[in-house]
This record gives C-alpha cells, structure tokens and sequence, in this order.
C-alpha cells in the first residue's frame, strides 16, 4: 500500500544545455508534478507515500498548495543524511524497498532512474522525464501516471497487469558487478569523468544498448537507426565504433544534437552473454560519464539475466478501463 | 559659424566625433530610431547604425555600468539618462564604480565615459523628473561634473568630456535645449575647468550656472538701470571648478552672490561660497548671499513650480539687498 | 570532449595550490595583525576560478567579487604584486590603495575585485560588449556569488547580456550563503542556473569542487560566446571554508556541514585523480607543491619589506 517518491532537484541541469539544446527542468514545474502524482494516487486510494527528501524540498512545496483531501493522509520523508549527490538517490530506492514499499515512482532522466535501479532491483518502478536525454523515463502526464501506479500499489490491479519487465545492462570490473545502465553504456576514450554529459563521437569507442529504436534519442539513437530492440526483447545490442567503418549512421545523440557515428560492426547481445571493453577510459552510464577503468582494470559488459520491473501506464490504464475500476454502471 | 540651438550643439558633437573617432559610441533608453526622450540623439542612429547608438532596456544600472566597463576595456561611450532624477537607480554603478577606479586600482584604470542627462526644473514634470543634482557628482572624487549653459558652450564641453580619460557626468538642462546661439561648425574643445566671464561688470559677481545664467543676465539688464553693474560667471564645469575665474572676478567686484537652481542647502552654490570665502574673504565687501531653491521637493502645479525656481525678481532683489 | 592536455592539468594543479597556499598565508597574517581591514578568503572554493579560468585566454576579461582573491590568481595575477596589495604596501598591485577588495590587472583582463555585491554584473556586460564591438573573439566572464544573484544589477545584466548576446559568461559561485543568509532563506530557487531560462540562455550546475567538471563546462560556454552564440550561466556548487570574512564566528552554519564539504575538498580530489590516471606522480605533485609554497613564501617576504604609501601618494590617481 506504500508508494515512494523520489524527485530529483538537480535532474535536467547538466551542461547539454550548452553544448546541445537541452531544456532547463526548473524545480518548481517538478513541484507541480509531485502535486499531479499525489492527486493521482489519492484518487487510487493509496494511504502512504514515503519520500526522498532533497535540497529543493521539492515533496514538501508541493503539500504547500495541495489540500489534504486530495493527497494520500500520510506523506513521510525517509530519514538519513543527505549528500546532495547521486548517492541520495541510491540510498533512498534502498530505503523504499526496506520499508516495503509496492512501487516507486521517480522524477528525473535517465541518469536519476539508473541511480534508483541501483538502490533497488526488485522496486518496479515507474519513471517520469523531468531530464535531458530520456529514454527510460517517460513523457506522460503526472497526474495519470499517479494514478497507474497507485491502483497497482493498492493492490485493485495486480502488479504483473501493470508492469514489463526491462532488460538493463550490467558492467563488470574484474568479474564483479560494479555497476549497471538501464539504456546504454559508452567506452570514452576519456580519462576524466569531468562534467558527465557525452556529446562528442569521435571519443567514443563502443556502444551498448539494453534497447533500441529509431525514434529514440540519446545515444541509443545511433543503434536505434540500425535494428529494434525492444525494452523486454531480451535482447540488446552491441556496437564497435572503433575499427573502419563499414557504414555511418546518423542520429540526434542529444536535443538538437544530430551526430554522424562510423559503426565497425555490430551484434546483438542475448541475456548473460558478456561483451568485453577493449580499453581503458570511462564508461559513461546512460549518457553520463561515470566509471573510470584503469589499465589493469578488465571490464565487460552484459545484458542482465533479471531486469527491472517496469509501471507501463497506458498498459496498467487500460487494464483498469477493461475491469472498470473506473467506471461504475447507474442503477 | 551658425545659429544653433543647445540641442542641435549636442547632437553635432556627438555626430563629429562618432565621426572621428571609431571607439566613440551611444547607449541609453530610446536613443536610436526614436533620437532620445528629447531629441538630443536624432538622426544619429541612421547615420551611424544599431552598433553605435544602442537602444537599452529600462536598466539604468546596466546602462552606467555596461558604460563603465565598455570604457575600461578601451571604447568611449556615451551614455544616456533620460532624466538625471533616474540616476538614483544606477548610482553604485556610478559613483562606487566608474568613479572610483582609477584609484582603488592604483592608477592603472581609464574609464573615459559620459553620463549625458537631462536635469532642471520648469517643465512641469513634479518631483522625480525635474530635479537639479549637480551636488551629489561633485561630491564624489573621480568624476568630472560639466554644466553647461550655451549651445557654444554645449558643444565644446561636450567634445571635451568624449575626449576625456575620465567618467564625465554631463548635465543637460531641459529648459535650455531650445535656445539659440552661434555655434562653431568645426570640432572644438572647451577645456574642462575653465570658467567663463559671461558679462563684465564692476559692482557685483553673480556666480551662475546653466539656466540660472540666463536669468542672471536678465537680472543685470534690470540692476544696470540701476546703475549696478553686474559682472557674471559661469563656471561650465563644476569639477574640475575653474576657482581663479570666480576669485579674479570677486577681488574685483567686492561682492559675491551664487545663484543655482537645485536645493540651497549643501548645493554647488555652497561649495564656491566655501571657496571664495577661504581664499578671499579679505577682499569682499558684503556677506556672500547664496540663491537656490527652498528645502523642498520639485512641485507640479505650475505656479508652484514658478515660485520653487530662483527667478529674475530674486536675483534682482537678493543684489540689491546685499548692498 | 576535454582536451587534457597534460601541461595544462599541471597548470591547473599548480593555480589551485597557489589559490590555497596564498589564502592560508592571508589567513595567518591577518590573524597576527599584520594585514589590516577585511579579507575574504576563497578556502574550498579554489577549483571554481581555477577551471574557469584555465578556459580563458589572457585577452579575456573577468571582473570579481569580494572574495577576489582566487580569480586574480587563477587569470594569471601576480604573487608578489597582489600580497604586497594586501598588506597596504605601495609595491602592491594598486600602490596599497584599494587593498584585498579592489585588485585588478587590466594587462592581463582582470578589471577588478568588488566591494559591493552585485557591483561587477554591468561592468561585464560593458566589458563583453567592448569584444562584441571591437569584434575580437574575446569573451569576458562575470563572477558572482548567491547572495549578488538577487541583486538588480545582476538580473539586469543577464538581461541585458541575452538581448545583446554578448561574449560573456556568468559564473555563479554558490556557496550556500550570503554572509549569514543561507541561501534557501534568501531565494524561493535552489539552482541559480534556473534562472538563466527567464532569460533564454543554457543554464547548467556543475560540481564547483571537480576542476575539471568546471572547466569543461566553462571551456564550452567560452566557445559558445566566442562563436556568437551569446552568454551562459554556470552555477558551481561550492562552499567557503572560512566565514564570510575573517573573524566571522559563522553561528549560522554546523560543524558538520563544514565536514561533510572539506571531505570534498577539491585540491586532494584533482591530485587523486591524476595520479590514478597516471598523469603525473605523486612525486610530480608534491613538487609543483613546493615550489608553489616557496612562491607564496617569497610573496610574503616581498609585500614584508615594501613600503607603506607615503601621503604624497594619497591624491594621485584620481583622475587620468
């Protein structure tokens, strides 16, 4: 019966802004999202909603304006120290899944949704775009997506009616997993992780894609122009951008950010098979520079046996519209 | 030579040495296609284009402190306030920052700017458009205050305050943009710091400055039938103030009277009071009498107004009762 | 997407350990009397001026803050020059008149350190709008803190600056607090770099504590403003070791947040992580370390046995 709540205040901020065309995500259109959520799950009848407390106390300025009859009656922040860095995020998808919450709904792009993955695997999670690069969040309006995941997180939609399981991908560094990526990870010729953001191809040695397609954007757009992988295909693929080229592909890596990529080959990867990293540099996660490999490092990468639970909400919706939870018959 | 008005002197300083000198520029709110709230830029945009004569926001901070930077780093603007009473919004970038430069930075700063704004009562614009605030840029080391009262005059100062390595607040008053005069057609420089002996005389020195010159002319015509003979000083700038012009013409007349439009009390007025009292008290034979408005905000009702601003009548009275 | 150059890298390790060692030494001097007035240290915040900076030529221009310190050093100020200011002595960059809160070097584009927050935001864009029309492919950066954010001058001149589309950057170093105003008090924003939208340029929030992070984000705002493309706001997420100034009490923050921010001190950061890159060794480190001491060291000696103004010198330069 508990949902959980982690809205990310510095999500939508990196420096895509300047070397790409990305939107400035200003914390208080996230309020207002947090209010079309809370609205949403109180319509489902969800009683408790724990939260990830944040800088901009984005949860508590949205009660501010919200009256209490139309949010769940209990609305609780999780306690512990916050660092103001990816880590809160991690900690608080840890916590929600402690204390047993049924689904988690995150605000945030790519990278915030990777962050909450990584706290917790066993979460399904449902997770809003409010970033730059989305690919795993969607663009759908709050107030439905609160209402979706509630009526799974009460129980009047079973979960397994609501949700598809994501294929993820997972690193490995010396045979053990370090980390994972939810839609994409990029070997960069980089020694730095420096301000994150990837958006120069010519530093990019390999790709990995858990999914793919041709509307996508990001890097996963470059594979996107190449084949279909669909998020719970079991399926990903592979791509060398290292040796000659065979064929140059184009595609918008960023927003208003359109790349040329020449692809050496390409394979597609099925569940548990590992795909070796040549070389040292960064991984950069989900479009974020983020895991440094040094020279003695070996790394790989693979497609996840377990993916991660996923709210689809046009899916859980439309279940909802077929069993009328909606709609009542008059007399 | 040619008739000019106050105005038309202005704008063709600054056309001359747009024309001259490429570093020369404008900025300031309504300046471009629409010539200036008074005119005073007319022309200028369709001669020299948006790159130098620069329409700003409503900003005045911006508007000084964009002036002063510019300057720093090596143009020479020209900035414009519509009114001088805007000033109060834009003052630290004026007065803690162009002009202090120089010499927090140890010598090493220029900022060749001009602050050019219109001032002075008499137009019926009430209390925040009309005021005369000499006093407050003199009071701050690090700028030069011009004031001029002739479209001769106008333009020579002008030219000099472009050409100047310092912020140079340049005050306009509103009431004289209309007047004619003769007026060089060449460029000329009028050194700041010189005063001017506008009328000679032998009784009385009246220490003016813009309007007030034309009313103390007035007022001498009056007092010569009198048989008072009233010798005039115009400053033209108040910093640097051109001391030995005003202390030569008080040892001769023995008698000073100061007349400014602005508030009496801490004005210009005071200040070359001070002065003259300092220096050549010995040689005047009467109390110095200082003309200005009273303590008071500028008025709107019309006759108000009137009263508010020294006039022919004060002037005439205020010499005749010194003697 | 960075051009790492190991040269530069150095350089970069090298200006944020002068930054430090400079402040320590002001720290020390002003504690014993020796240094009079006010100062305002950059502690903590070293990688800020250091990462922008690296991005910028010397023909570039920045104007500062208060806490000036820093970004003269990191533009290329010089040692003696500006220890010498600080004490008061007439070897100083100023001739010891405008001391810790007015250093500028308008040879190498510093127009000067500020005393009033807010001051230097229309200055830049009088300074980007001198490139924009000389046409240089200069650019000039705007440093200001939180609390000079909520100043009208600032607003104006992100105005301004984005209706102009000058070369110029705006460089926010929040540090959290304004004196004593925490920042969450002072403004119903937490990210100053929201506030870039209202004035349709990128703003962008970067880890003020990873140099490189900075000046990356920097070195790409620096190009887009010397392509024409207009001003950006980057916010550096930092904060001041030492109270606003010396001899602030600092009542209003906890021991344990000023913890949690020297754990991230930025200097061992950046040292890691060009050792573990294999960059440089330690041993390269520790000597760019010494002899950056031995500069500040000299530094002191230096501004030690100037002069003080005589008062024939209290007059000059007051006009050109």
């Amino acid at each position: 019966m508990k949902v959980g709540l982690i809205a990310n205040p510095a999500s939508g901020k990196d420096i895509r802004r300047i070397v790409a065309h990305g939107s400035v995500f200003d914390n208080q259109e996230k309020v207002r999202m947090v209010r079309r959520i809370l609205t949403g799950l109180r319509e489902a009848g969800v009683e408790e909603v724990l939260f990830m407390p944040d800088s901009y106390a984005i949860v508590e300025r949205a009660l501010l304006d919200l009256p209490a009859d139309r949010r769940p009656p209990s609305i609780e922040p999780l306690v512990y120290w916050q660092h103001n860095t990816q880590e809160d995020t991690v900690r608080a998808a840890e916590l929600l899944e402690e204390a047993g919450a049924a689904v988690m709904i995150v605000l945030g792009g790519d990278g915030t949704a990777r962050a909450a993955c990584r706290g917790s695997r066993n979460l399904p999670i449902l997770a809003l775009s409010t970033g730059t690069n989305n690919v795993f969040p969607v663009m759908t309006e709050a107030t439905v997506a609160g209402l979706a995941a509630g009526i799974l997180a009460s129980g009047a939609l079973p979960m397994d009616k609501g949700c598809y399981e994501a294929d993820i991908l997972e690193i490995l560094v010396n045979g053990e997993v370090r980390d994972l990526a939810l839609v994409d990870v990029a070997v960069a010729r980089e020694a730095f992780v420096g301000s994150r953001a990837v958006w120069d191809m010519d530093r990019i040695s390999a790709l990995f894609l858990a999914r793919c397609k041709a509307d996508s954007i990001g890097l996963s757009a470059i594979g996107g122009q190449i084949v279909h992988c669909a998020p719970d295909s079991g399926t990903g693929l592979a791509l060398d951008l290292q040796g000659p080229a065979q064929r140059t592909v184009r595609a918008a890596i960023a927003p208003g950010l359109f790349v040329s990529a020449g692809i050496a080959s390409h394979s597609i990867m099925h569940k548990g098979e590992t795909f070796a990293v040549e070389q040292s540099g960064v991984l950069a996660l989900d479009g974020e520079r983020d895991l440094v490999l040094h020279k003695k490092d070996t790394a790989c990468v693979r497609l996840a046996l377990r993916g991660v639970q996923v709210v689809d909400v046009p899916k859980t919706l439309e279940a909802a519209r077929t069993r009328t939870l909606f709609a009542r018959q008059i007399g | 030579m040619a008739r000019k008005t106050y105005l038309q002197a202005l704008n063709d300083a600054m056309r001359q040495e747009m024309e001259r000198d490429p570093s020369v520029f404008i900025l300031g709110e309504d300046v471009g296609k629409f010539g200036g709230c008074f005119g005073v830029t007319q022309g200028l945009f369709d001669q020299f284009g948006e790159r130098r004569v620069r329409d700003t926001p409503i900003s005045e901070s911006a508007i000084v402190g964009a002036a002063a930077g510019a300057a720093s780093a090596g143009l020479r603007p020209i900035a414009e306030l519509m009114f001088v009473d805007f000033i109060g919004v834009a003052m630290d970038q004026l007065f803690n920052q162009a002009a202090k430069m120089r010499f927090m930075f140890g010598g090493k700063a220029k900022v060749p700017m001009v602050l050019r704004m219109p001032q002075g009562a008499g137009v019926n614009a009430a209390a925040q458009h009309s005021q005369s605030l000499e006093a407050w840029f003199m009071h701050i080391p690090g700028i030069k205050v011009c004031i001029p009262s002739t479209p001769a005059d106008a333009k020579g100062l002008l030219v000099s305050a472009i050409r100047d390595d310092n912020p140079v607040v340049f005050l306009e008053h509103k009431l004289l943009y209309g007047i004619e005069g003769e007026v060089d057609d060449d460029l000329y420089e009028i050194p700041l710091g010189s005063g001017r002996v506008v009328r000679e005389g032998s009784d009385v020195t009246i220490v003016a400055t813009a309007l007030m010159v034309h009313r103390a002319l007035e007022a001498a015509e009056i007092l010569a039938k009198d048989g008072i003979s009233v010798e005039i000083v115009d400053p033209r700038t108040l910093v640097p103030l051109d001391k030995e012009c005003i202390l030569t013409s008080g040892r001769k007349t023995h008698a000073l009277v100061v007349v400014q439009e602005a508030v009496k009390t801490a004005g210009a007025g005071a200040e070359i009071a001070a002065m003259v009292a300092e220096e050549a008290i010995e040689y005047l034979d009467a109390p110095i009498v200082r003309l200005g408005a009273p303590f008071c905000p500028v008025p709107f009702s019309p006759p108000l107004e009137q009263a508010y601003m020294p006039s022919v009548d004060k002037i005439v009275e205020a010499v005749r009762n010194q003697r | 997407m960075m051009q790492t150059d190991k040269t530069v890298l150095l350089d970069m390790f090298r200006t944020m350990n002068k930054i430090r060692f400079f402040e320590s030494e002001v720290q020390k001097f002003f504690a014993a009397g020796q240094i009079p007035g006010f100062v305002h240290l950059y502690l903590g915040e070293e990688a800020v001026a250091t990462g922008v900076c690296a991005a910028l030529g010397k023909s570039d221009m920045i104007t500062s803050t208060h806490r000036g310190h820093g970004h003269c050093l990191a533009k290329g100020g010089d040692l003696n020059l500006m220890m010498a200011e600080i004490f008061g002595r007439l070897d100083g960059y100023c001739k010891g008149k405008g001391g810790s809160m007015h250093i500028a070097d308008f040879n190498i584009g510093i127009l000067g350190a500020n005393g009033i927050v807010g001051g230097g935001g229309p200055l830049s864009v009088g300074a980007a709008l001198s490139c924009q029309y000389k046409g240089n492919k200069d650019v000039a950066v705007c440093f200001f803190g939180d609390g000079a954010s909520n100043q009208g001058t600032t607003q104006e001149s992100l105005n301004l600056a984005s209706a102009w589309k000058l070369p110029l950057v705006f460089v926010n170093e929040n540090n959290g607090y304004a004196i004593s105003l925490a920042q969450r008090k002072a403004m119903a924003v937490t990210d100053i770099a929201d506030r870039a939208a209202a004035y349709d340029m990128p703003g962008v929030v970067v880890d003020g504590n990873d140099v490189l992070a900075v000046y990356e984000a920097a070195q790409q705002a620096v190009e887009r403003a010397r392509e024409g493309q207009g001003p950006s706001l980057i916010e550096c997420k930092t904060y001041r070791w030492r109270g606003h100034f010396e001899g602030d009490a600092c009542v209003y923050r906890s021991e344990e947040e000023l913890a949690e921010w020297k754990a991230k001190d930025p200097i061992p950061r950046f040292a890691r992580q060009l050792v573990d890159r294999e960059v440089a060794t330690q041993a390269e480190l520790d000597a760019i370390t010494n002899e950056v001491a031995e500069a500040v060291a000299a530094a002191v000696r230096f501004a030690e046995q100037s002069p003080y103004p005589s008062e024939e010198h209290l007059v000059e330069d007051v006009y050109a």
